[in-house]
Order: structure tokens, then C-alpha cells, then sequence
């Protein structure tokens, strides 16, 4: 095709600069016109060889520019492409109405333009508006009376149809990919429900894991073997995961000596119960090498450790290392039950609570370190005797530090009444009744830590 | 890592001044990044310098003990010196029945740490 002059009439800058580049670059000159009106005086003043035009333009739009260069004697032998996005098939009537020589669809192949457009100039075309024909055309129940020559519509319908083809061949193309997509969708649905049955029975079984676990360790609470003529015991043991990193028990260390402790690991879950478990492993009243509470003294009996050798032992054993930081605090006590005499160390742990046969309640406050901290530390040891009738209560952080709704704690006043209150009544219910202070307190997320109290009567020299 | 997220850290006359963001610092997720970001304060030089100002901290588990315990022990290793300040009265009691207000050296403000830094 030799270079030609184009006038182009389009109002977005954009696809104006885009449709010049494809025309120069095909080697021909173009004129931009940003709509109708200004199209119609390029064209008036330099007959073009060839017109394209958008439709939808302000001022004046595609079909009124294209009936007014068809309508001029000078210029309606020069072809005249209408660029359309031909969404409603009215269009075409329009088209043809106006006298448009050919439909381009948007968005466009570049490379069909430039076809059409050497189709256009190599055919001259048929001017036979005198005598063309008015045609009446019904389209959707309307009906249109369109002036178009023979020519003129065969080259519409022609280009019409070859805009159908090519956008049925896009949709046949789409469609397959979209059917592989879906195949594709279906293939990868069932490997995910694969994989999500797959997660539910792990899930399964590390729930029957873990309640395996706390089975383990609930056995290793005290039984309820321990009976002393004087002594009464109560206790409540409640992990707020299925795995605790409290501890407690009380056991007989010797004909005359009680032994008894709750220790709190930091943090909870699986890590601070397993180091709960391995504490309380070493603090058994078995008599033999490793046990730290009962040692063999070389006669063929065995003596106790003071509390705060067994701190110290403790400690030595335990140091917290850089990975997984857990320490634990803890209140271990012997008492003398003849006479009612307790010697007790506190490695950082909560106040022991006394409460005399009256109903008044004593906290022993005693710093020490927490086990694990900070390694060679003596542990200092307090004592105390019991009155007949007294109760002693061992508990972990889990009661005065329970938080409710507010986030405010339950307290060491609100523990000390609960306690005062129940000293007329059993030991046990005393101790399930601040259990259920807690738990009250904490509603309606329940208690955010473990919860463990031992309680202790003792009954008088007997 | 020279950006923090949960905490502020700045230089001041050589010392690492260390602000905790969080007001609260109780869940397990939070304990993790601080550990994670604390011991990265910290780093591998020799004779580290770091002050932790706790100054936004209303609540603290005992679990943050242990963490605290794990930066004391790091510390020393490198032979670094470890401050705390600000720390709120009630929070400051936990320190007091672990009796690690006696371990760890601890001021009432920075201004005094930084003092004692000199």
C-alpha cells in the first residue's frame, strides 16, 4: 500500500497517539482531529485518503461527522472507517444510516486496521447516492429506513462479520481456558479436602496425646494414701490447658515428718509440664541417691534434707538455660507432726497462708530467689508452729494473680477471706470453695493460669 | 535487625536505652518476638551496655521473669552491664518476693541508670 494521508477524529488522547503510531509506523501521515467538529474542517480544508473515526466524541459525534463528509460532493469518494465498540446492533444501522464505509470493533488488532483499510483503497467505491435505495430495515421491533448503497452495505456486512468471527474465535479460545481453570479448580478442591481430613486426624490424635499426657500427670498428684492420725489434707489441682505447669503433693517422709510442696513452672502448656513432671520426679520421698529430700546416711537409715538443702540442691540441678528460660518458684515444707512444727524455704513462690483455729488469716511473706535463676545460692529457711486446729494452705500464683472480665486480680485480701470463713467448716470444703471463689471471679474466660491449692489441718499432738 | 517492633531502642552516651511498646506484656506470641528482639539489643559485641525502661509497662506475667532472667545471664556472659528503671510498684512486688530487685540492678528512672552507667 502506497502512504496515504488519515485523518483520525478521536477524543481520547490516549488511543488518538496510539492509532497515529500505528499508521506512521505503517509509513503513512496522520492527522489528528479530537472530535467531529474539528475532523470536518482538517477534511474540508485537505481531502484525506482515508478517514477513521471514533463515534462517541463531544461536540459532534462519529455518525453526524460521517453523514456530513458523505453528504459533500468533495470529499464522499474518500472512505470512511467508524471505530465502534458496536455493543447494541442498532449500531449498525446507524452505521449504515450514516453512510460509513466500514466497522472497525474496540479494541482493535492493529494489523486488521491497516487491512481494511488497503481493502478500502484498492476497491473504489460505488457512488450511487442518487440513485440509492431506501431500505427499510426492523431491528428489535424498530423499525429504521435506512439510504445505503449496495456496496456500501455488502462492506459493512462484510466487516461486521469478520468482527463476529474473530471475537468467536477469542471466546472459543477463553472458554477453553476457562474449562482447564476449572479442572484445574475441581483437582486442586480435592487435595485440599484430602489435606483437611489429613489435619483433623493429626489434630485428633495430639488431643488424645495431650489427654494422655494429663493423665500422666494427674497420677502423679498425691493418692490419697497419706493417712496421719492428726493430719487432715485437702487438695485441688486445676490446669488451665490440658497440661499444667503447677505441681503439688504431700507425702509421708519419715514415721514422724510430712513432706509437702507446690511448685510453679513458668509459662504453661507442654515445656513448663514437662519440667514439672522432671521436678517432681526428684522431689520423691523414695529414699535413694538421686532423691534430694531422703538420703541414705551410710547406716543403713536414711535422713531427711533441710528445706533449704533441698532449694539448693534444686537450683544446682536446674539452672534455666538460654533457650528455654523456664524457672520455676516453689514452697516446700516439713513438718514435724508430733509437734506441729514446720520448717519451710520459699524459692520466690506466694506466701504461705496460716489460719488459726479463730479464723485469723496470716500470709508469711519470705523472698528468695525463683530455682533456676541465678546458680550457688544459699535459700533461706523460715519455721513456724502450728496451734491445734490450725490450717496451713499452700497455693500457686494461679489464685491471688486471677484475673477477671476487668482484668483485675482476685487478690491476697479476697483469698485470706475465703479461707477465714472456712474454718469452721471441713478442710476440703474450704479448699473447693476458694477454688470456686476463683473460678467464679474469673468468668466468662475462665482462669488464665493453673490453679493449685494444698491445704493442711492439724489436729494437735494427738 | 535494626528495626524493632515491640520495642524502642536508642543510643544515648553509648548505653542501649530499651523501651517496651506494649503496656501489657502477657501472652505467649508477645514474650517470643521480645525474647527474639532483646537478645538481638543485646548482639554478640563485647561489654554491652543496655538499659531497659519500663516506663509504659502496666502488666507483666511472670513469665517476662524468665525472659529477663535469659538477657541477665547473656549479659554477663559478655561481660555487659544490665539497668532496669521504672518499673510501676505493682509490678515492681514480683520482683521483690523473687527477690530479683537484688539480683538485677534496678533505679527508679533513667536519668538515675544513666548515672550509674558512667
Amino acid at each position: 500500500m502506497n502512504a496515504v494521508d488519515i485523518v483520525v477524529a478521536e477524543d481520547s488522547r490516549i488511543q488518538a497517539r496510539m492509532l497515529q503510531k500505528v499508521l506512521v509506523d505503517a509509513g503513512h501521515s496522520v492527522r489528528l482531529a479530537e472530535h467531529g467538529g474539528v475532523a470536518l474542517e482538517m477534511v474540508r480544508e485537505r481531502r484525506p485518503d482515508v478517514i477513521i473515526s471514533d463515534i462517541e466524541m463531544p461536540e459532534m459525534d462519529g455518525y453526524t461527522f460521517c453523514k456530513a463528509v458523505k453528504s459533500d460532493p468533495e470529499l464522499r469518494s474518500v472512505p470512511l472507517i467508524l471505530l465502534s465498540t458496536l455493543s447494541d446492533p442498532v449500531d449498525i444501522i446507524r452505521g449504515l444510516d450514516a453512510g460509513a464505509d466500514n466497522y472497525v470493533t474496540k479494541p482493535y488488532d492493529p494489523g486488521y486496521l491497516l487491512a481494511r483499510m488497503g481493502d478500502l483503497l484498492a476497491t473504489p467505491l460505488e457512488l450511487d447516492s442518487a440513485g440509492a435505495a431506501t431500505l427499510d430495515v426492523t431491528l428489535a421491533g424498530q423499525t429504521f429506513q435506512v439510504k445505503a448503497g449496495r456496496q456500501q452495505v455488502l462492506n459493512l456486512l462484510v466487516s461486521t462479520f469478520e468482527n463476529a468471527v474473530t471475537k468467536n474465535q477469542e471466546l472459543v479460545v477463553a472458554n477453553r481456558d476457562l474449562s482447564l481453570a476449572r479442572d484445574e479448580l475441581q483437582r486442586s478442591n480435592q487435595e485440599l479436602t484430602t489435606l483437611n481430613e489429613k489435619i483433623s486426624r493429626i489434630n485428633k490424635q495430639m488431643t488424645r496425646d495431650l489427654e494422655a499426657a494429663a493423665r500422666v500427670q494427674q497420677s502423679l498428684l498425691p493418692d490419697d494414701e497419706v493417712k496421719v492420725p492428726q493430719v487432715e489434707l485437702a487438695w485441688r489441682y486445676v490446669p488451665c490447658q490440658s497440661l499444667a505447669g503447677d505441681f503439688l503433693n504431700v507425702f509421708q517422709l519419715d514415721a514422724e515428718h510430712l513432706g509437702l510442696y507446690v511448685v510453679d513452672v513458668s509459662g504453661h502448656g507442654v515445656p513448663s509440664s514437662l519440667m514439672a513432671v522432671t521436678v517432681g520426679r526428684f522431689l520423691s520421698p523414695k529414699v535413694s541417691d538421686s532423691s534430694l529430700l531422703v538420703r541414705p546416711d551410710g547406716n543403713g537409715g536414711s535422713k531427711l534434707a533441710t528445706p533449704s538443702e533441698v532449694a539448693f540442691q534444686l537450683n544446682e540441678l536446674f539452672q534455666a538455660d538460654e533457650f528455654s528460660g523456664l524457672y520455676f518458684t516453689m514452697l516446700y515444707g516439713v513438718l514435724h507432726v508430733p509437734s506441729g512444727r514446720l520448717r519451710y524455704v520459699s524459692a520466690g513462690h506466694t506466701p504461705l497462708a496460716q489460719v488459726s483455729a479463730d479464723g485469723t488469716a496470716t500470709l508469711h511473706e519470705m523472698a528468695g530467689f525463683p530455682v533456676g535463676f541465678v546458680p550457688d545460692v544459699e535459700f533461706d529457711e523460715d519455721a513456724l508452729t502450728l496451734s491445734p486446729g490450725d490450717r496451713l494452705y499452700l497455693y500457686s500464683d494461679g489464685v491471688p494473680e486471677a484475673m477477671n472480665a476487668e482484668r483485675e486480680q482476685f487478690g491476697d485480701e479476697a483469698m485470706k477471706d475465703v479461707l477465714s470463713k472456712g474454718q469452721g467448716t471441713a478442710l476440703d470444703g474450704t479448699v473447693a470453695s476458694l477454688l470456686s471463689a476463683v473460678e467464679t471471679w474469673c468468668v466468662p474466660n475462665g482462669p488464665l493460669d493453673d490453679v493449685s491449692i494444698l491445704g493442711l489441718e492439724w489436729g494437735g499432738p494427738g | 535487625m535494626t528495626t524493632f517492633r515491640k520495642l524502642n531502642v536508642s543510643r544515648v552516651k553509648d548505653v542501649d536505652v530499651v523501651i517496651f511498646k506494649d503496656s501489657k506484656i502477657l501472652d505467649e506470641e508477645l514474650l517470643d518476638e521480645l525474647r527474639t528482639e532483646l537478645l538481638a539489643v543485646v548482639g554478640n559485641r563485647p561489654a554491652p551496655d543496655v538499659l531497659l525502661d519500663f516506663s509504659n509497662v502496666e502488666f507483666m506475667s511472670s513469665a517476662m521473669l524468665g525472659l529477663l532472667g535469659v538477657v541477665h545471664r547473656k549479659m554477663k556472659k559478655a561481660d555487659g552491664r544490665l539497668k532496669m528503671c521504672s518499673i510501676r510498684p505493682e509490678i515492681f512486688t514480683v520482683f521483690k518476693l523473687t527477690n530479683l530487685d537484688k539480683l538485677f540492678s534496678i533505679t527508679a528512672d533513667a536519668g538515675e541508670a544513666m548515672k550509674a552507667f558512667e
